[in-house]
Order: C-alpha cells, then sequence, then structure tokens
C-alpha cells in the first residue's frame, strides 16, 4: 500500500500533473486508466463504434465489468466464492421490475419508477446478502461456495414457480428506463453505474475495512486472533457485493425489457462473470473491467461471424479460464503488477530496495 | 480430523457416543423413514420403487463425486458432464446396433445391446478421465497446495463450461433419445408393475458401488487409494505412486458418471444440458452426508431421492429441485459438515 500519506513536505512544490495523479489514485484509477474510462464515454461518437450494435456491445462489457467488480469484492478479498451470484442480480432484476410494474400481467401493479425501484432491487438483493454473509459464517472454502449455490439455485426456482408475481418461465417484460429506443443514454447509465460500483468498492477496499477484509480472507484464525471480528466483516463484505449486484440486476431488467429465470438467474451466468473476474485477476477489482470489454467485443464479433458455429465464444470462455487459472493464476492484474514490478526495478539505482508489492 | 482413528476402532457397544455423534443423521433417518411411510400410503408403492432407482443412482454419482473429493480434494462440478457423456456414448452405440436389428433381428444381440452401451460408456469414462487428470490437475498440482479446493473448484467449473457448448457446437443442442432399452413388457412385481430398464439400472448401480467398495477394501491398489486419502505423505513413504493413484481415482469417478449417464438414456435423453440435474443432485448427497464420506453418500442417495418423489407427489414436478434446496440449505446451517460427518482432512482451512 503505497497511497499513505505520510510525507507532507513535497506538497508545496507539486504540480498540476502531480495532484491530478494522486487524487485519481485516491479514487482507484491510474492515469492510463481514467484515460481508458475516458475514451470509452465518449466512444459512442467516435466514427467507427457510432453504430448502435456496438454501443449495445459496450452496455454488456459495461454490465459484466460492474459485475465482475462487485463479485471481486467477494471472492478477491474475503476468499469466499459468492456461487450464487447471478441469483442475486437477478433478484435484483425482478424486485425492481415487479416493483415498476404497472400492466396486469402479475398481481401486484405498484408502477414505481423505475430508476427508484432500481435502488429497492439494490436493498433487497443487500438484504438477501446479509442473510448468505450470516448463512455462510461457519463455513469456509467449498463450502461457502456450495452453500451461496444451493441458495442461488433455491432463489431459481422461486422466481420460475412463483408464477402470479414472477409469471414464471414466460417472463416479464419489466419498463423500460427512457423513452427513447437508442442505446446511448443506457449506456452514459451503465457506465456511471460501473465507476459508482467501482470507486465505492475500491474506497472501501483502501480503507481499514480492506485491511481486515484481507485479513480474514489470507487466514481466519490469525484474523480473528489478533482482534479483527470475522462475523461482522464477512456479512458487511457480502452485503455490499449483494447489493450492488441486485442494483445492477435492476438495470439489466429495464434495458433488455425481458426477463427469464433463464437468461439472468442460471448457474452459467455466474461462471460468466467468475470467468471475467479471475481472467482479470482475483484481489484487483478493475482487472475484471479492464477484460470485460475486449471480450465482450471479441465474443460478439464471434458470435454474429460465425453463425454456423454457436456457442464456439462461451467454449473459448472456459478454455481461456482454465489456462488461467492452472497457468497464471494472477490474471491480467497480476502480469500487470509483475511488469510494473520488474519496471521499476530497472528504474531503481540501488538494487538493495526491495520492491513492495 | 477427529477420524485420526480408523472407524472400525469404535467400540460397539458405546451406542451413547454413537448417538450423541450421529444425532442429526438418526433425526434425518426417521424423518426419511416416516416420510417414505406417508409417501407409500398417498401415492401407492410404486412411487417408493421408483425412489430407489433414482436413489440408486444419485448414490452412485455422490460416491463417485465423494471419491474423488477424498482422495484428490477436488470438488467436481464437471461430473454431471460425465454423466452427459455417458448417455451420447450410450445413444452413439445403441442406436446404430437397434437399426441394424430391425433389419435383421437376432435375440441375443438385442439383450446384450444396452450393456454394450452401457459398458462402452464405462470405458469412455475411464480414458475421459484419466485425460483429463493428466491435462488438468497435474499441471495445477505442481504449483502447490495453496488454495487447491478452490482452484480446482474453479477449473472443473470451466470445463464444465467448456464440456457443455462444446457439445452444443459439436452436436446441436437437440435431444436424442431412447424410449426403451428392451422390448419386454414391464414386470409384475409385490402388485406393481416394474419397467425393466428401471430395475436394471438399479441392479447396474448396486453392482457397481459394490464393486467399487470391494475393490477399495479387498484388492492392494484400492487399499492404495484409500491410503492416499488418509494421508498423503504416509502413503508417499511407503512407495505409493501419487499421480498414479490420482489417474486411477478420476478416471474411477468419471467412468462410473458415465455408466449412470448410459443406464438412464431412456429417463434422461442424451442433451447438451442433461448433467446439470444430476450433478444438482449428487452434490446435494455430498453436502448431505459430508463431503468425501463415501458410505453415507450411498445412504444419501436414497435420502434426497426420496425428498425428490416426496416433492413431486406434494407440490408438483417444478418444485423437485426447490424444496430439496431448502433443505439442503437448512442442513448445511445446523450441521455444516454433514449428517455423517466428513472425513476429509484439512479441508475447513482451506
Amino acid at each position: 500500500m503505497t497511497a499513505s500519506t505520510t510525507q507532507p513536505q513535497p506538497a508545496a512544490k507539486r504540480s498540476l500533473w502531480d495532484s491530478i495523479v494522486s487524487g485519481l489514485d485516491r479514487i482507484g484509477f491510474t492515469p492510463l486508466g481514467a484515460l481508458l474510462i475516458l475514451l470509452l464515454a465518449i466512444s459512442p461518437y467516435l466514427p467507427v463504434f457510432r453504430q448502435e450494435h456496438y454501443i449495445r456491445w459496450l452496455i454488456m462489457g459495461a454490465f459484466l465489468a460492474a459485475q465482475a467488480v462487485a463479485f471481486d469484492f467477494t471472492a478477491g478479498y474475503i476468499n469466499v466464492v459468492n456461487f450464487g451470484f447471478a441469483a442475486i442480480v437477478g433478484l435484483g432484476a425482478y424486485t425492481s421490475a415487479i416493483l415498476s410494474n404497472n400492466s396486469p400481467v402479475i398481481i401486484i401493479q405498484t408502477g414505481i419508477s423505475p430508476w427508484i425501484s432500481m435502488f429497492a432491487g439494490a436493498a433487497v438483493a443487500g438484504l438477501v446478502g446479509l442473510g448468505l454473509g450470516v448463512l455462510t459464517l461457519r463455513l469456509r472454502g467449498i463450502y461457502a461456495a456450495v452453500m451461496a449455490w444451493f441458495v442461488g439455485l433455491a432463489l431459481l426456482g422461486l422466481a420460475r414457480n412463483l408464477v402470479p408475481i414472477t409469471r414464471g418461465p414466460l417472463g416479464m417484460s419489466p419498463e423500460p428506463l427512457f423513452e427513447s429506443a437508442s442505446n446511448r443514454p443506457y449506456f452514459y447509465v451503465i457506465l456511471v453505474m460501473m465507476l459508482v460500483t467501482y470507486i465505492t468498492l475500491k474506497l472501501v477496499v483502501k480503507s481499514p475495512v480492506g485491511l481486515a477484509f484481507k485479513a480474514i480472507g489470507q487466514n481466519y484464525e490469525a484474523a480473528r486472533a489478533s482482534g479483527i471480528n470475522p462475523t461482522f466483516y464477512r456479512v458487511l463484505n457480502f452485503t455490499l457485493s449483494c447489493a450492488f449486484a441486485g442494483w445492477l440486476g435492476g438495470f439489466y431488467a429495464h434495458y433488455y425489457g425481458s426477463l427469464t429465470p433463464a437468461t439472468v438467474m442460471v448457474t452459467a451466468k455466474t461462471v460468466e462473470v467468475l470467468a471475467i473476474a479471475y481472467i482479470g485477476g482475483r484481489g484487483s477489482l478493475w482487472g475484471g473491467m479492464v477484460v470485460a470489454f475486449p471480450f465482450v467485443l471479441v465474443i460478439e464479433q464471434l458470435r454474429s461471424n460465425m453463425t454456423e458455429l454457436p456457442g464456439l465464444q462461451l467454449v473459448l470462455y472456459g478454455a481461456l479460464m482454465i489456462v488461467m487459472m492452472i497457468y497464471y493464476p494472477g490474471g491480467i492484474a497480476g502480469i500487470y503488477y509483475s511488469i510494473k514490478a520488474w519496471l521499476q526495478q530497472r528504474r531503481a539505482p540501488k538494487p538493495a530496495v526491495p520492491s513492495a508489492g | 480430523m477427529q477420524a485420526k482413528s480408523a472407524p472400525t476402532a469404535v467400540p460397539k457397544r458405546n451406542t451413547r457416543a454413537f448417538v450423541s455423534k450421529y444425532k442429526s443423521a438418526i433425526i434425518v433417518m426417521i424423518g426419511c423413514f416416516i416420510l417414505a411411510v406417508i409417501l407409500a400410503m398417498k401415492a401407492g408403492p410404486s412411487s417408493l420403487f421408483n425412489t430407489l432407482v433414482t436413489g440408486g443412482m444419485w448414490a452412485l454419482l455422490a460416491v463417485g463425486l465423494s471419491l474423488v473429493f477424498g482422495v484428490m480434494n477436488v470438488a467436481n462440478f464437471a461430473h454431471g458432464e460425465s454423466f452427459m457423456v455417458g448417455a451420447f456414448i450410450g445413444y452413439f452405440v445403441f442406436t446404430p446396433i437397434s437399426k441394424y436389428l430391425k433389419r435383421s433381428p437376432n435375440e441375443f444381440l438385442s439383450l446384450i445391446a444396452p450393456f454394450l452401451g452401457i459398458i462402452v460408456a464405462a470405458l469412455v469414462g475411464l480414458v475421459l478421465g484419466y485425460l483429463l487428470e493428466r491435462l488438468l490437475f497435474r499441471p495445477l498440482r505442481g504449483r502447490g497446495k495453496s488454495g487447491w479446493v478452490m482452484n480446482t473448484f474453479l477449473v472443473t467449473v470451466g470445463l464444465s463450461f467448456v464440456m457443455i457448448n462444446g457439445t452444443t457446437l459439436l452436436l446441436g443442442p437437440n435431444f436424442r433419445g431412447v424410449p426403451r432399452y428392451w422390448s419386454i413388457p414391464p414386470i409384475e412385481m409385490f402388485g406393481i408393475r416394474i419397467a425393466v430398464e428401471r430395475l436394471v439400472a438399479f441392479g447396474l448401480a448396486m453392482l457397481t458401488i459394490f464393486a467399487l467398495w470391494l475393490f477399495l477394501q479387498k484388492s492392494r491398489t484400492g487399499r492404495a487409494i484409500r491410503a492416499v486419502s488418509q494421508d498423503e505423505t504416509g502413503a508417499q513413504l511407503v512407495g505409493i505412486n501419487l499421480n498414479n493413484i490420482y489417474s486411477l481415482t478420476f478416471a474411477l469417478s468419471t467412468a462410473t458418471a458415465a455408466m449412470a449417464g448410459a443406464c438412464l438414456l431412456f429417463m434422461f435423453q442424451a442433451y447438451p444440458t442433461v448433467g446439470l440435474k444430476p450433478l444438482y443432485f449428487a452434490w446435494y448427497v455430498v453436502m448431505l452426508v459430508g463431503l468425501g464420506n463415501i458410505a453415507g453418500a450411498i445412504i444419501g442417495g436414497f435420502i434426497v431421492a426420496l425428498l425428490q418423489t416426496a416433492t413431486q407427489q406434494f407440490f408438483g414436478i417444478s418444485w423437485e429441485d426447490v424444496i430439496p434446496t431448502f433443505i439442503m440449505v437448512l442442513v448445511l446451517i445446523v450441521a455444516p459438515s454433514g449428517i455423517f460427518g466428513s472425513e476429509v482432512k484439512g479441508v475447513q482451512e482451506q
């Protein structure tokens, strides 16, 4: 952690650039990362990307990226794989869709604005996350993952079977966020949501709370012995991660306008997010964001150009994840950090300085 | 952890210790017995027989899952895909033969054709398991033991994804099935009509579990497998080749799953995602009885099947996997390491 501010003496001579860099660093961005986000933000107006389907892909990328960030917040820090993640996303989506519904196809017709119901979805998902955190408290590693998976399957089953309020496998058609059919406003909404997710979670992770998360994730007993209350931090982590997942689910519902249990809540969707988060590099938060966009672009290119080979992109997905897991578990973030360490070592005048990772 | 001493060393007279150790197991068994009686009264004895058939199959799958977890500490999420491969192999072996039989009837061949499919499926499963172990787990093992359980679990998650979508890519998403294996009319037994396929499936499941048990208990290699599952370093010290044991264990596990897939082809058909449901139920079983507990997995298979049949009877088929899931969540809360206890060393810490 090099972000400590123990040496205030160069503050007087600080140039504009330095203050920008330190400001960005405080919210978890490098100048390069901020530049990429800026590029992303203007890309719907760039000549090559100025087409609706490109913007749609960018939206999918941002949605996946934000999910990967929320997923990594649990998997990469407290070291519990939330294998029911997609079901939590779906829970948020369904809550939001049901609360904003005003058509007579289901029995609840509250008709709240989708902008508000999205937050209600986040609240419900956060509440379930709290419950999930409590449920998995006594469990470690694989047991916790399987427990989360079972809870996810139970939620999926409920969505499928509570036909009066979810229409079951038929699916719902939630209210759209915007009147216009253009994808551009949606893109900016999900971009902001992604940034809010990332910055909030990064701030949490950089605070002492984040250190407690890491301590619990690395050695549960040692963390407890040194005075960290693992119960509190694990539940907090689950609640936050699931609340963001539910919020993102709300966006999904009101963007795609169609919601079925099989397209949102199945385990395969968790695997997609998991693959992105792990290829990006666990415990980095930003790795998933970096990977998601190129990945979605490549995959959608494959899907639209090779219609005679359906599912090829998903095979590549899984294969890349396996290879990453076996041969480079640090992911993209790990590669970045080792390159950075190597450059620092070369730049350093004295080889005696140990590089802090 | 508490099972440092061999299970046989527990004195049989000590009933109180036994009861307190298996308290939750006894409660669950009594509950299941009552449930079975209610089910038999309400839906007739044929539903109990169906429970036995599915229970046998879940037990077979769960034993494979448990074996791999006990010996290799791999929580195999791709177990259902071995089932899927078995179903496809069964289909692709059986269908040409039955087409040939239509042109030139041959009583003997028509009798053994399904068994051919099942045997070929098991052999293919054996080879598949060996290859997967060599290609995936051996390189991963070379990287050290830290985070092994979680890493291998995620690798098998990726593997499941690749196998499901790879099969869709190769063969398409369509269903391939055979309505029945034999054209023999159902057998009358205890006043209920039983399809021959179900009887054979149940018999084969029991036979395979028994053979596996015999192999693990009596043969030299089986003892080596158990030695590895109890103490890896000790096993290595007495000259057991760990790599071979791992390959063999994984191959055996995939072979039994593939066999189950071929056995149940008439019930499930063959399609890329056919393995998901068996996978869920096998996981329910192993979480119910405790990961790595092989003997418990056999009983657990029947308990889960009973729950499943009862849910179908009382709530309808769409609740089939919802209610058992809720019950499993409850079980995990009350007895996190299963009702019979997990016998795997050091997994809690990872």
